[in-house]
């Protein structure tokens, strides 16, 4: 019963997102008020409604309702209680409907704090992202629809894919997907402020935080998704360029991109065709993830669904979305001519355009990458792959680019560079940079790339000390002696500045990681019996006994491997080969021990008849600090999140 | 002087915009290079017996069955072999290391590796889902849906 009062719930959000599009037009023609007010409660009742949607459907889950399809493919009566909820995600249909209530609200937030602020755009951004969801919520319904019921109603349900009962799955969506449709709404104010003519800066002054919101829930949900793969996959990686990942990856480049930008306009009131292009983008971007992963058009780890009907509806979707989009800027970039003009070539305007041109590239490279194939097979039969080479490749030199600006950016002025400044500025940095050689050589880093990226991060990590301690420093002089302070108050004054700067450390923590763990992982397999000892530098594992475990619905062969490091350090690996009940896919669990410096990662391979198993390990250095990085990323996104519109306020007070 | 001043700052705009296309026109020459060195074909066992002499030495992808009962191990080992089918021409494949967990007989697998000589396929990576990389599933799907339709032929 209750499964029809969602789906009825959600037929009826579908209509009112309807009256969300169209009252506020209605309210602009006639010039009346109540109209567009109308929009605006269809807006909350929506998400009203969608909540109703999606608890009902978690609900079935909880109470193993098999009549309804979806749960009946999803679930099982062993699944654990945690994965239950979940498992609302699980799926093709699931995840959808958690995209459609998530859209909704963040409309509500929307309709509900800009509403005073932003009278002139509301009404049409009220329409524009009544239309968005009107788009979903018609996949959701008509194509896709986790409603069905089934007439045969099974006693137990097909389970969810093993790789999908972790926790990882648990986050991994959810993030990705606030960080998708958190795009969407600075993508509806650029599109107002086109259409009302506004496209002065408001629109970036009330999206700001959005912005910086969604980036962090992508950059989270990447980073978790990377993570996931690094200990569920079993091979000891966290990144392969799947065009999965690469889906949510193109977003995030331009999205990055479009943090810069809107910072130019802010100081300088210029590039404002190129954010509304580059926001434009980005929504675009995160609309074609979904088309990618969702539609079946790749089949890959995460795509659990194939029906073209679908893949089909969200390209018409987006052919739509991007003729609006890009027509009417197209159609008013006339009235988007720039203040200011670039005063010098040495400035910080131009090291934000050499970040966005660099991130456009890269966002480029991924997308070929991605959608080459896809096309050559479909117009030319082909089947082709361009594999982690081709990426690499590319995304080294773009990397090395990017931090070479991320070092220089804080260092140089608005408009013009002084010459001596510049000099005084940069013989710190580039002297660190140049001691970065022998440093790299002691590590025993000996490729090209990793050598500049040591000399990179030298350079980018003093000029941002150099920077943070010039600030304290003038405060210092201003009054405030004690440093702590001084540290406290400036951060606070410019939380947006700080907390980018601290999203750039956690960048060089990144990169450190990247180097360490791409360069110097060691791997050994062997086939072992009970007693049987295997060394890898530092380490020595001994393969103590195999048995079987049994768990709630699965069971496993695990090895029981002694590993003890040098300095008498021990640990027990535990790695499995699971069987899930209903499933005839077996998975690997890796048994993983994280330390600041290195990991040690093992996994249990095939079964040898007569010699035992396989077993794989992995000494996998500063791959920690992938994480730590992105811990710091978050640190720093929070700090600047704080900001609210002080500081436009006091430029112009000044 | 004042035209002096403009002067000046048309010659720095276009200094900065002939940076921008450098440096932009390098990244994308960059981009394009490695994008055609890094492409890998894939084919059908029919296909790599037809265009054999063309692709020795070259990296392939092979999409396919693993036939019955042709799954080998050699003893004690991580060796081991097996032929892929499309149902028309069946491929040997030779590979050492650890499988993906859904390798078996009879299940659709893509390899990728080289023709080392017209007879045996050396597989480097072994391509399943929940491996180093995605299986595409539909190739295997074709494959399979393709060898029942000859198995079909044949019968009637």
């Amino acid at each position: 019963m209750w499964i029809e009062v969602g789906h009825f719930a959600a037929i009826l959000a579908l209509v009112l997102s309807v009256t969300q599009m169209v009252a506020p037009m209605v309210g602009i023609r006639t010039g009346q008020l109540a109209w567009i007010r109308v929009g605006r409660y269809s807006a909350f009742a929506v998400f009203g409604l969608l909540t109703i949607a999606s608890a009902t459907l978690i609900h079935a889950f909880m109470t193993h309702d098999f009549s309804v399809t979806y749960v009946a493919q999803n679930s099982s009566l062993k699944l654990p209680t945690f994965y239950l909820a979940t498992a609302m995600w699980g799926g093709h249909e699931g995840s959808l409907l958690l995209w459609a209530w998530l859209m909704s609200f963040f409309i509500a937030v929307a309709a509900w704090k800009h509403w005073k602020t932003h009278s002139v755009s509301m009404p049409w951004v009220l329409m524009i992202l009544g239309g968005v969801t009107l788009g979903f919520l018609c996949l959701v319904l008509l194509l896709s629809s986790p409603f069905e019921r089934l007439l045969m109603i099974p006693p137990d349900g097909r389970d969810l894919n093993p790789l999908l009962q972790d926790p990882g799955m648990v986050f991994h969506p959810p993030f990705l997907y606030l960080g998708y449709v958190g795009f969407a709404v600075p993508y509806a104010f650029a599109m107002a402020a086109l259409i009302t003519g506004q496209a002065k800066d408001e629109w970036i002054l009330a999206t700001r935080r959005w912005t910086l919101f969604a980036w962090t829930m992508l950059t989270t949900g990447i980073v978790f998704g990377a993570y996931w793969a690094y200990y569920e996959l079993g091979w000891g990686g966290y990144w392969a360029w799947d065009p999965v990942e690469n889906a949510s990856f193109m977003p995030w480049l331009t999205g990055t991109a479009f943090l810069h930008s809107i910072m130019v306009q802010e100081r300088r009131q210029m590039f404002k065709v190129w954010n509304l292009f580059l926001i434009i983008t980005t929504f675009s971007l995160s609309l074609l993830g979904t088309f990618l992963v969702r539609s079946g058009v790749l089949s890959s780890v995460h795509a659990f669904a194939t029906d073209p009907g679908r893949g089909m509806y969200i390209l018409g979707f987006m052919a739509v979305m991007l003729l609006f989009s890009f027509g009417i800027l197209v159609w008013r970039s006339e009235a988007l001519k720039a203040d200011n003009r670039m005063d010098a070539v040495v400035c910080r305007e131009s090291t934000f355009l050499f970040n966005n041109l660099f991130l456009l590239v890269g966002a480029i490279t991924v997308l070929l990458g991605t959608l080459y194939p896809l096309a050559l097979e479909a117009f030319a039969g082909a089947k082709v792959t361009v594999g982690p080479p081709y990426f690499n490749k590319v995304f080294i030199p773009v990397m090395l680019g990017l931090l070479l600006l991320m070092g220089m950016g804080p260092l140089i002025s608005w408009r013009r560079a002084a010459q001596g400044q510049l000099k005084k500025n940069f013989v710190i940095p580039a002297i660190l940079a140049v001691v970065g050689i022998p440093i790299a050589l002691f590590l025993g880093i000996d490729h090209p790339y990793a050598i500049v990226t040591v000399m990179l991060i030298m350079f980018v990590g003093s000029s941002h000390f150099i920077d943070f301690k010039r600030g304290v420093h003038s405060r210092m002089q201003s009054g405030s002696s004690n440093p702590f302070s001084a540290i406290w108050r400036m951060v606070g004054r410019n939380k947006r500045r700080y907390g980018g700067l601290t999203v750039h450390i956690g960048i060089l923590v990144m990169c450190a990681g990247f180097i360490g763990s791409g360069m110097f992982q060691e791997v050994q397999t062997v086939i072992m019996q009970p007693g049987d000892k295997v060394k890898l530098s530092g380490w020595e594992l001994t393969l103590d006994r195999y048995h079987k475990v049994r768990k709630d619905n699965w069971t496993a062969t695990e090895a029981v491997i002694i590993a003890v490091r040098e300095d008498g350090h021990s640990v027990t690996a535990t790695p499995q080969k699971r069987k899930y009940d209903n499933h005839e896919m077996e998975t690997t669990e890796a048994s993983i021990f994280s330390y600041f410096w290195e990991d040690l990662y093992v996994v249990l391979g095939d079964r040898i008849p007569g010699r035992g198993w396989a077993i794989k390990a992995y000494r996998n250095p500063l791959i920690g600090w992938v994480w730590y990085g992105s811990f710091i990323i978050a640190l720093g996104a929070i700090v600047a999140l704080f900001q609210g519109r002080r500081l436009k306020k006091t430029q112009e007070a000044n | 002087m004042k035209g002096d001043y403009k002067e000046r700052m048309r010659k720095k705009k276009l200094m900065l915009i002939a940076t921008l296309v450098l440096v932009g026109g390098a990244l994308l020459t960059l981009v394009f290079q490695s994008f055609t060195g890094a492409m890998v074909y894939f084919h059908t066992p029919t296909e790599m017996v037809e265009k054999s002499t063309d692709l020795v030495g070259k990296k392939v992808r092979i999409g396919g069955m693993v036939q019955a009962g042709t799954l080998k191990r050699k003893e004690g080992t991580l060796e081991i072999s097996f032929d892929v089918t499309d149902g028309e021409t069946m491929i040997p494949v030779y590979y050492k290391g650890v499988t993906p967990d859904l390798f078996r007989e009879g299940q659709g697998v893509v390899v990728e590796g080289e023709w080392e000589s017209k007879t045996l396929f050396t597989a480097h990576t072994i391509l399943a889902k929940h491996s180093e990389d995605y299986m595409p599933v539909e190739m295997s799907e074709e494959a399979i849906s393709k060898s029942r339709e000859n198995i079909l032929k044949s019968l009637q």
